[in-house]
């Protein structure tokens, strides 16, 4: 009777565990795309603080390039949007927690990030140019910044880049520094340098509010594209937003979010 | 400390740049500050007295940093574009000359008054009186609040770094952005400052001795 009892309590026991594995088992079987369209929402990791690709807007809501092609994929895929603002420092860690599904939030697609995470095909490619004012024709290469004054914010890739890459090669120019990318495009704009380098798209709502007389010249420096990055092991989901990307670019409905942001045509 | 061997000669220059600031700044605020004190002292003209009122006020009720960001990335709006040393100097000598005055003023008032009547009934000008009489001896109470100007002056330098000035400040920052190290630059420039603050601090005590002839 009590070989029964015990060998009854290991059973249940064991029934407890397996029936724990199987429910595991099934929610990583039962795919993040049919649990995103179970719950009829797509949760969106981004920072909200980056315009015009994600930044609160002045109704307080999330808005920008991101937001609004995050919005198309959720419509795309039948569900609704929900955005989770999150530091950039936490964006890949909350991500891998499921804090959300997927982050649009600007992410490079690089070969180390590659490892961890899937990223869909890229829906943006940014590019550092050189930058100066609409009505300088004289400058358009880096070679064209011989002894000239090229101004950069201090502490940025971009200056790391002038200094390490571009002084040793051209030799003889000027790195005038400055606290943040907005002063060195003020004094672009007052004509105290003669060029800057950063990214047109970032700068554009800083261009704007400011009325800045200042246009990008020549090849693009470096590029790099953005994605959509999703939990490693997600294919089905992976699959449905590159659908809704190729989609969006077919009809013209990226082109026009595109358009809408950033005032040139996609490339 | 190789790192900072290495990069001496930009220290060289960084201190360069933070000793002709101070220096040429402190020069034109010592004649701002030494023309506002004569006009609020002697002036009888009211709009002369309300403007140099108006200066001090704005001037020391308002952060340099900020008066800086105005002269220098403000003044462009309306076609006044100034290099970043002119922004720098401009606004370091404004700044100072509003303090200057105030301690001059203070320091002409501490002479007293019979002082000037003595002066006037020997037959004396006004003029002459105030710089053979009044100035001497104002000088000297002047020194050591002067002083206390002077050093605040030398380490406010350091914001001339937001308008691309690279003195002390900004060299140490542009090392440690190279670096990718923090402490040992901004110890390096702590150090620089100080031993400047000190040199100045002991020019100023002989200036001081000197002037004291006259208490003899």
């Amino acid at each position: 009777m009590k070989k029964l009892i015990l060998l009854s309590g290991i059973l249940f026991l064991v029934g407890i565990l397996f029936s724990g594995c199987g429910k595991d088992q099934s929610s990583s079987s039962s795919n993040l795309l049919q649990e995103v369209k179970g719950n009829d929402v797509l949760k969106v990791g981004l920072m909200g603080t980056y315009p015009p690709y994600n930044f609160l807007n002045d109704k307080n809501e999330i808005d920008g390039f991101d937001a609004d092609i995050a919005k198309e994929v959720a419509k795309r895929l039948g569900v609704k949007v929900e955005f989770v603002p999150t530091e950039w420092a936490g964006m890949i860690g909350g991500l891998q927690a499921a804090k959300f599904d997927v982050v649009i939030s600007q992410m490079t697609i690089t070969d180390e990030r590659k490892q961890t995470l899937d990223f869909s095909n890229s829906y943006i490619t940014n590019a550092v140019n050189i930058i100066v004012d609409e009505k300088n024709n004289s400058i358009n290469t880096l070679a064209d910044f011989k002894g000239k004054k090229i101004g950069v914010a201090l502490g940025t890739n971009d200056e790391t880049f002038l200094r390490n890459e571009v002084l040793p090669k051209i030799g003889n120019f000027e790195i005038v520094t400055y606290n943040d990318p907005l002063t060195s495009l003020i004094d672009l704009n007052a004509g105290r340098i003669d060029a800057t380098i950063n990214n047109i798209f970032a700068i554009k709502p800083l261009v704007d509010k400011n009325n800045l007389k200042i246009k990008k010249t020549g090849e693009a420096l470096k590029q790099d594209q953005a994605g959509v990055a999703v939990r490693k092991g997600n294919p089905e989901l992976l699959e449905a937003i590159n659908t809704a990307l190729t989609a969006m670019k077919t009809d013209g409905t990226y082109r026009n979010i595109f358009v809408k942001w950033f005032d040139v045509e996609p490339e | 400390m190789e790192m900072i061997l290495e990069d001496l000669p930009l220290f060289a220059l960084g201190t360069y740049y933070t000793l002709y600031l101070t220096v040429v700044s402190l020069l034109l605020g010592l004649m701002i500050g030494l023309g506002i004190a004569l006009i609020r002292v002697f002036s009888q003209n009211a709009i002369l007295i309300g403007l140099s009122k108006g200066y001090i006020s704005i001037i020391r009720g308002t952060p340099l940093l900020v008066q800086l960001f105005i002269l220098y990335y403000g003044l462009p709006d309306i076609g006044v574009k100034l290099s970043p040393m002119t922004a720098s100097i401009l606004a370091l000598s404004i700044n100072t000359g509003a303090f200057l005055s105030e301690t001059f003023r203070s320091s002409i008032l501490s002479v007293k008054r019979g002082q000037l009547e003595a002066a006037l009934s020997l037959g004396l000008k006004k003029w002459q009186a105030f710089y053979f009489i009044i100035m001497p001896q104002a000088a000297r109470v002047a020194i050591p609040p002067m002083g206390n100007t002077f050093i605040g002056m030398l380490k406010e330098t350091s914001l001339v770094s937001v308008v691309t000035v690279t003195e002390l400040l900004r060299t140490s920052q542009l090392l440690i952005a190279k670096h990718l190290v923090v402490m040992p630059f901004y110890i390096s420039i702590a150090v620089i400052y100080w031993v400047l603050s000190a040199v100045f601090s002991i020019i100023l005590v002989k200036v001081e001795n000197r002037l004291s002839f006259y208490e003899n």
